[in-house]
C-alpha cells in the first residue's frame, strides 16, 4: 500500500515556503527517535531482558519511569532496545528499494527500445505481490525472524520506486532543458545521472519517507502475530502483542507506550514526507 | 448614463500587498466593442472576471463594478446568479481547459438550459443544435455527443462562444479567446465574434494583450498596465497617436509586417550553404499502426550569414524541421547536409554529437522548461565552456560571466536559480547557453513566443546584435510572419508538413503565389479604420 | 503568466494526440464519415480490453511460476521441507515423494500442479488432512464479510471526510486534516487493540473475539475488526479523496460553470465530484489488496475463522500446501481487482481508451 499514485510529478505549484513549524518538529522527533534507539545500549537504565517478578506490571515511577510490563521488565529499556529492531528492518527495506527502484526506473525510463518495456512488464508483474504478503511467504519458506521479510519486502517496494522513477525519467527526458543538453554535446550517462537523477530525488525521497511509514507498521504486525521478531528480543510490535493479557486486566501502559511510539514515528515519518513534497512543488515554480 | 457596464474606481488586492487592481475605473455601453489591452499581470482578466462576481477568495475590494445597474461586489447570491444566466456571459481562453473533458459537449451546452430554463434534454438539444449551426459548425447534430478531446481547439472555441450565446447576453466578456489558436483559425473566430456582437446588439469587453488584434475588433480601448489604466480613448487615436510612454512602447514593439524593414539576403557566393536539405521526410508510428507524416519532402538551402524565418501553424511540421537540423530526431528519408558534413540516417554517436555541437545550437520555445532547475545560470553556461573549450573551472566561470553580461544578465545574478527569473531573462541565459558553444548555426525553435510583447522585442533586439556581431546564420521558426519579416531575409513556409513556398522574405510577403501563404498573410488581423482590402 | 502561445505542446516528439491539430481542419471534423469513426473507436476500444485481459493472463502466469517454484529457492530436499516439523521417517518420506509427485521433474510438477488449481483441485492439508478447497472455502465467507464490511466504511467515511475537508477551507480542513493524519498512522493491529482496549473492555460494546451467528450477530462481531482494518484506509482514501478535490475545484471548467450561472451545489457534483472520482477510482485497486492481506493480521487478533487467520497458522504450523494456496487466491483477487478497476477508468475518462492518456 503505498501513496505512489498520487504524490506529485517534479511539477509546478504556486507554493514556496521555508520549511514549516510541523516539519521541523517531526524531523527533531525522529532524530531523537533514532539517536535514543542507536545509544539504547549506553542510555537504557536497565538490561530489556531483565526479569523482575517483583515489580509487575508496575506503573510510572522514579525507578521505572514509563513503569514495567507482565514480567516485571522496564518499559522504557524495552521501548529504546525494540527501536533498534523496529527501525532498523524499514531503513533497510527502504534504503534498498530506492537504490535498485532508482536504478531499475532509470533505465526503464532512459530507453525507448525493448529494455524500457520488458521492464515495465517486471514492474507490473512485481506489482501483483503485495508487501505484506510477500513477507509471509518468506517466513513460510525461511522460517520466523526479520531477515527474510526485509529481503522480500524490499523486493516487494522496489516496483512502486521504480514505475515513479520511470515515469519522471520519461516526463523529464522530453523537458526542452534535458534536450537542450544533448543538443550541447553533454554526454548521456553524465545527462542522466548527474543531471536529470538529482531532480527526481525529491520526489523519490518523498515517497520512501512515505513507505518508511507502511515497512514500519508491516513488520510490526508481523511481530505482532509472532512471524517476525522472535522473543525474548524486543520490538514495539511484539511489546504490543505480548502486553495483550495485560491490556485485558485493565493494565493498557505496556501496551499504550509502544503503540504510541509506532504512531508517532509514523506520524513524523509521513509529515517530513509530505514536506519534500510540497517543497518540490516551491523548488521548480 | 447609464452604462451596459460601468467600473468606477475599482481597487482590489490582497491584504498587506500591493494592489492587483488600482483604481480602474472604464464602461461599455451596448453595441459597442470595447478592448482591454495589457501584458501579464495587468490584471485585465481579474477586471473582467469582477463583472460577473467572480473575484479571488481572500481578496479585499473597494469601488464599483455595476451591470445595467447592479453592482457585482455586493450583490446577493441570487442577483449573480440571475446575472450570469441572463445578462452577461463571459468566453474563456482555453477551450479544452474551459470544457469538462469528462462530458459530452451537448451535456456542456444543454446543462444551463436545461437546470434553470426548465426545458426538456430534448428541446435543450434542439436549441443547442440550432446555436451550434449559427456559429459555423457544421453537423451539429453528431457534434454534441462527442467530447472535448474529438473536436480540434478552433471547433471547441466556436462551442464555447455558442454556449455564451445560448442565452442571450447584453454583455459579452472575452478573456483572450484566441490566444491559445492559430492564426487562420483566430481570423475566423474573430470575425464571427463581430458578426454575433453586432447583429446581437450585445456591448462586448475583449481582452487581448494583441494591438492588432484589439485595432481590429474594437472601436474603444483601455490599456492597463499593472493594475492601472494608463491610457484609454478610440482605438484608432491611442494606435496611431499614443500619448503615454508606455503605450508608446508597447505600439513599437508589437510586430507588424513593413516590408521596406525586411533585411537583405546576404551576398551570394560560390561557396556551398551552410544548410542544405532536399527530400528530407520524417514519418510516426502511432500506437495503433498509424502513421503520420510530420515532414514531406523538405527541401531549401541556408547561405553563410543568412537568416531564415520557418512559417507555419501548429501541425505544419516546422518545429519537427527544427528538430532535425539540430539532430533531436532522426530522418526517415532525405538528406541534410550542415557545413559540408552528410547527416547520418540514425541517431547520432555521442562522438558525433559533441562535434554537431559547434555546428549547430537551439533555443527552444518555454523559457520555463528550457533550464535546469537546480542550477545557478552562470554554471549552467560555465559547463558549457568547461565541455567544449576545455577551461579551468576559473576561466569557464569567468567566460561565462562575460558571455551572460553579453546578453544583459548582470553579474548579480550569475549565482541566481531560473526561478528567480523572468521569462525574458531566461532566454537570454538559454541564448547564452546555445552561443558558448560557438556554433555557426543557431535555430530558435519558437524562441520569443511565449513572451509578452515589449519582452519579446527586447529579445528580438539581441538576437539580431548577436547576429551581426558572431557571424550566426539563423534558422528562426515561428508562428508570427511579422517576426520573420523583421529578422529573417528569406522565409519558407509550410503547411501540414510541406513547404508550400519559399523565397526571399520581401518579396513573399509582397507577392505571395501560393494560396495557404496568403490566406495566412490575410488572417493577420487588420485595423478596423483600414479600409484597404487584403492582398490577394 | 507570460501569455501561452500557439503551439501544442514543443516536446512532444510528433503532433499532438487524438486531439487533432489546432486549425479548423484535423480528425475531428464532423464532415469525416461518421460511421467509419464508430467503428474506428469501438474496435480500438475492444483492443484496449483485450490487451488488458492479456496482460492480466500473463500476470497470473508469471506469479503462479512464482509461487510454485519459491519452493525451490530453499536449500535441500523438497520432500522434507514439505514435512517440516514432522516425523521424518523413511516410509513418510516415500509416501510425500510418492503422492505430491516430488520424484518428478519440476517442470512436470508444476504443470500438474497448475492442471489441478484450474481443476479445483489444490492438493491436501497436512494440518486438517482435508483438501485445501474445501479449507479454504469454508473459511472465505467471513474474509469477505469482513473486507466487505470494511470497505463499506472506507467508501463512507472515506469519502464524505473528504468531500467535507475539500469543501471547507479553513478551520475545517485544517481539523479534519489533523485527524487523517493521527489516524493514516494509525496501523491495523494497533487500531485493533486500542478498539478493544475501549470499546470491549472499558465500554464493553462490542465483543472482541469471534465471528458470531447470523446477520446482525455477524455483524455487531466484525464491527471493531472492520473499523480496525480500515482506519488507515479511511484516512488514506480521505486523503485522496481531498486533494482530487482539490484539484479539480482549481480548474478551469469548473470556473467556466460557475460564470455560466450555475449553482455551486451543480457545479460540485456535476463538474468537481465527477472528475476527482478518476484518482480515487485508481487507489481503490492497491486499497483492496491492502485488505485482503492486513485481513490476516486483524483476524489472527480477533479469533476470526478467515483466511487470514488460516494462512498465519498455516505458517506456524509449516502447512506450506495451504499456503502456496492462499498466496495464490490473494494475488489472483488482487491483479483481477486492479485490472477491473482498468477496465472501468475508460468509463469515467472518456479520453483513456481513445489513447490519449493525458489528464
Amino acid at each position: 500500500m503505498t501513496l505512489s499514485m498520487t504524490l506529485p510529478q517534479t511539477g509546478f505549484r504556486r507554493y514556496t515556503s521555508a520549511l514549516s513549524l510541523t516539519a521541523w518538529i517531526a524531523v527533531i522527533v525522529t532524530a531523537v527517535v533514532v539517536l535514543v534507539s542507536v545509544l539504547a545500549p549506553s542510555l537504557a537504565p536497565y538490561d530489556p531482558d531483565y526479569v523482575d517478578l517483583d515489580n509487575v506490571l508496575a506503573g510510572p515511577s522514579a525507578q521505572h519511569l514509563l513503569g514495567t510490563d507482565a514480567l516485571g521488565r522496564d518499559l522504557l529499556s524495552r521501548l529504546m532496545f525494540g527501536g533498534r529492531t523496529s527501525l532498523l528492518g524499514p531503513t533497510l527495506v527502504v534504503l534498498g528499494s530506492a537504490v535498485l527502484g532508482l536504478l531499475l526506473g532509470l533505465a526503464a525510463g532512459w530507453s525507448d527500445g525493448w529494455l524500457g518495456k520488458i521492464l515495465g512488464r517486471v514492474f507490473d508483474i512485481l506489482f501483483a505481490f503485495p508487501a505484506l504478503l510477500v513477507s509471509m511467504l518468506a517466513v513460510a519458506l525461511f522460517g520466523k525472524g526479520l531477515v527474510a521479510p526485509i529481503i522480500a519486502m524490499t523486493i516487494a517496494y522496489v516496483p512502486y520506486v521504480a514505475r515513479l522513477t520511470q515515469g519522471l525519467v520519461a516526463s523529464e527526458r522530453a523537458r526542452p532543458y534535458v534536450q537542450a543538453y544533448r543538443v550541447l554535446g553533454f554526454r548521456t550517462p553524465w545527462v542522466v545521472l548527474g543531471r536529470v537523477l538529482p531532480n527526481l530525488i525529491p520526489t523519490v525521497g518523498a515517497q520512501s519517507a512515505l513507505n518508511f511509514g507502511y515497512v514500519l507498521a508491516d513488520l510490526a504486525a508481523l511481530s505482532f502475530i509472532g512471524l517476525g521478531v522472535q522473543p525474548p528480543t524486543s520490538d514495539w510490535g511484539a511489546m504490543i502483542e505480548e502486553s495483550r493479557g495485560a491490556l485485558l486486566g485493565g493494565y493498557i501502559l505496556p501496551a499504550f507506550w509502544p503503540a504510541l511510539v509506532v504512531v508517532i514515528v509514523v506520524v513524523a515519518v509521513n509529515v517530513i514526507g509530505e514536506e519534500i513534497s510540497d517543497r518540490i512543488g516551491g523548488k521548480l515554480s | 448614463m447609464s452604462h451596459l457596464l460601468e467600473v468606477q474606481d475599482f481597487t482590489l488586492g490582497f491584504a498587506g500587498r500591493d494592489p492587483l487592481l488600482d483604481k480602474v475605473s472604464l464602461h461599455v455601453d451596448d453595441g459597442e466593442a470595447v478592448a482591454l489591452v495589457g501584458e501579464s499581470g495587468s490584471g485585465k482578466s481579474l477586471t473582467t472576471r469582477a463583472a460577473l462576481g467572480l473575484l479571488p477568495e481572500r481578496t479585499q475590494h473597494s469601488g464599483l463594478v455595476s451591470v445595467r445597474g447592479l453592482n457585482t461586489l455586493t450583490a446577493s447570491r441570487q442577483q449573480l446568479l440571475e446575472l450570469r444566466r441572463q445578462r452577461a456571459s463571459m468566453i474563456f481562453q482555453d477551450p479544452r481547459a474551459g470544457i469538462n473533458p469528462v462530458r459530452t459537449v451537448g451535456d456542456f451546452l444543454t446543462e444551463t438550459l436545461v437546470r434553470w430554463r426548465g426545458l426538456s434534454r430534448a428541446e435543450a438539444t434542439e436549441r443547442a443544435v440550432t446555436q451550434l449551426e449559427q456559429v459555423g459548425l457544421r453537423r451539429a447534430k453528431d457534434l454534441v455527443n462527442q467530447y472535448p478531446h474529438q473536436l480540434s481547439g478552433g471547433m471547441l472555441q466556436r462551442v464555447m462562444i455558442a454556449a455564451a450565446l445560448l442565452d442571450s447576453p447584453e454583455l459579452l466578456l472575452c478573456d483572450e479567446p484566441t490566444t491559445a489558436l492559430d492564426v487562420t483559425t483566430q481570423a475566423g473566430i474573430v470575425r464571427l465574434l463581430r458578426d454575433e456582437q453586432q447583429a446581437r446588439g450585445m456591448g462586448m469587453l475583449f481582452i487581448t494583450h494583441d494591438l492588432n488584434l484589439a485595432a481590429s475588433l474594437c472601436e474603444r480601448v483601455y490599456v492597463l498596465r499593472r493594475g492601472k489604466v494608463v491610457e484609454h480613448g478610440r482605438t484608432r487615436e491611442v494606435f496611431v497617436n499614443p500619448q503615454q510612454d508606455y503605450t508608446r512602447q508597447l505600439v513599437g514593439a508589437t510586430p507588424t509586417i513593413d516590408l521596406d524593414r525586411v533585411p537583405a539576403p546576404p551576398a551570394p557566393t560560390e561557396e556551398a550553404p551552410l544548410l542544405e536539405v532536399s527530400g528530407l521526410s520524417k514519418r510516426y508510428e502511432l500506437a495503433h499502426g498509424e502513421v503520420i507524416t510530420a515532414l514531406d519532402d523538405a527541401a531549401f538551402a541556408l547561405p553563410r550569414g543568412g537568416s531564415l524565418g520557418v512559417v507555419g501553424e501548429s501541425g505544419s511540421g516546422k518545429s519537427t524541421l527544427a528538430r532535425l537540423v539540430v539532430a533531436l530526431e532522426t530522418a526517415s528519408n532525405g538528406e541534410l547536409r550542415l557545413d559540408g558534413k552528410e547527416r547520418p540516417a540514425r541517431p547520432l554517436r555521442a562522438t558525433e554529437r559533441k562535434l554537431l555541437a559547434r555546428d549547430v545550437q537551439i533555443v527552444f520555445q518555454d523559457p520555463y522548461l528550457s533550464l535546469d532547475p537546480r542550477i545557478p545560470v552562470g554554471h549552467a553556461v560555465a559547463d558549457v565552456f568547461r565541455l567544449h573549450r576545455k577551461q579551468s573551472r576559473k576561466a569557464a566561470t569567468d567566460s561565462a560571466r562575460e558571455l551572460l553580461e553579453r546578453v544583459g544578465i548582470g553579474p548579480e545574478r550569475f549565482g541566481a536559480k531560473p526561478r528567480a527569473l523572468s521569462g525574458g531573462q531566461r532566454q537570454r541565459v538559454a541564448l547564452a547557453k546555445a552561443l558558448a558553444a560557438q556554433p555557426r548555426l543557431l535555430v530558435l525553435d519558437e524562441a520569443t513566443s511565449a513572451l509578452d510583447v515589449s519582452v519579446q522585442a527586447q529579445v528580438l533586439e539581441l538576437v539580431e546584435e548577436l547576429r551581426d556581431q558572431l557571424g550566426l546564420t539563423i534558422l528562426f521558426v515561428t508562428h508570427d510572419l511579422a517576426v520573420v519579416s523583421r529578422i529573417c531575409s528569406q522565409v519558407l513556409v509550410m503547411h501540414q508538413g510541406r513547404i508550400v513556398e519559399q523565397g526571399p522574405t520581401a518579396e513573399v510577403l509582397a507577392a505571395p503565389a501560393d494560396g495557404y501563404t496568403r490566406n495566412l498573410i490575410g488572417s493577420r488581423p487588420r485595423p478596423l479604420w483600414d479600409a484597404e482590402p487584403a492582398a490577394l | 503568466m507570460t501569455a501561452v502561445d500557439v503551439k501544442p505542446s514543443p516536446d512532444s516528439p510528433g503532433p499532438g494526440g487524438a486531439g487533432g491539430p489546432d486549425g479548423n481542419g484535423g480528425p475531428g471534423v464532423p464532415g469525416a464519415s461518421g460511421n467509419a469513426r464508430k467503428r474506428k473507436g469501438a474496435s480500438r476500444r475492444l483492443s484496449f480490453v483485450l490487451v488488458k485481459l492479456g496482460s492480466l493472463l500473463l500476470t497470473l502466469f508469471v506469479a503462479s511460476l512464482a509461487v510454485f517454484f519459491s519452493r525451490f529457492l530453499v536449500p535441500g530436499d523438497p520432500a522434507r521441507f514439505l514435512l517440516r516439523g514432522r516425523s521424518p521417517k523413511p516410509e513418510a518420506l516415500a509416501e510425500i515423494t510418492r503422492q505430491y509427485g516430488l520424484d518428478k521433474p519440476p517442470w512436470e510438477q508444476y504443470v500438474n500442479w497448475l492442471g489441478g488449481i484450474l481443476h479445483g483441485d489444490w492438493g491436501r492439508s497436512l494440518t486438517y488432512r482435508q483438501d485445501v478447497s474445501e479449507v479454504l472455502l469454508n473459511r472465505l465467507p467471513t474474509t469477505l464479510q469482513l473486507v466487505a464490511l470494511a470497505a463499506v466504511f472506507i467508501t463512507l467515511l472515506g469519502l464524505l471526510a473528504g468531500i467535507i475537508a475539500s469543501l471547507n477551507k479553513g478551520f475545517g480542513d485544517k481539523f479534519i486534516l489533523i485527524t487523517l493524519t493521527a489516524a493514516g498512522a494509525v496501523p491495523p493491529f494497533v487500531a485493533a487493540i486500542g478498539l478493544v482496549a475501549v470499546f470491549s473492555v472499558n465500554l464493553g460494546w462490542f465483543p472482541s473475539f469471534g465471528s458470531g451467528d447470523g446477520v446482525w450477530d455477524r455483524i455487531w462481531h466484525l464491527t471493531l475488526p472492520a473499523l480496525a482494518l480500515g482506519v488507515t484506509y479511511i484516512a488514506f482514501v480521505a486523503r485522496v479523496t481531498r486533494s482530487s478535490m482539490n484539484e479539480q475545484l482549481i480548474r478551469e471548467h469548473v470556473e467556466v460553470a460557475t460564470s455560466r450561472g450555475l449553482t455551486r451545489s451543480s457545479v460540485v457534483v456535476r463538474h468537481v465530484l465527477r472528475n476527482a472520482l478518476g484518482p480515487i477510482l485508481t487507489v481503490s485497486g492497491v486499497l483492496i489488496a491492502g485488505l485482503l492481506v492486513s485481513s490476516a493480521i486483524i483476524e489472527q487478533t480477533f479469533g476470526l475463522t478467515g483466511i487470514g487467520q488460516l494462512l498465519v497458522q498455516s505458517i506456524d504450523r509449516l502447512d506450506f500446501g495451504v499456503v502456496q494456496a492462499i498466496v495464490m487466491v490473494v494475488v489472483t483477487a488482487f491483479v483481477v481487482v486492479n485490472t477491473v478497476v482498468d477496465l472501468v477508468q475508460p468509463l469515467i475518462d472518456p479520453r483513456i481508451s481513445a489513447g490519449s492518456e493525458t489528464r
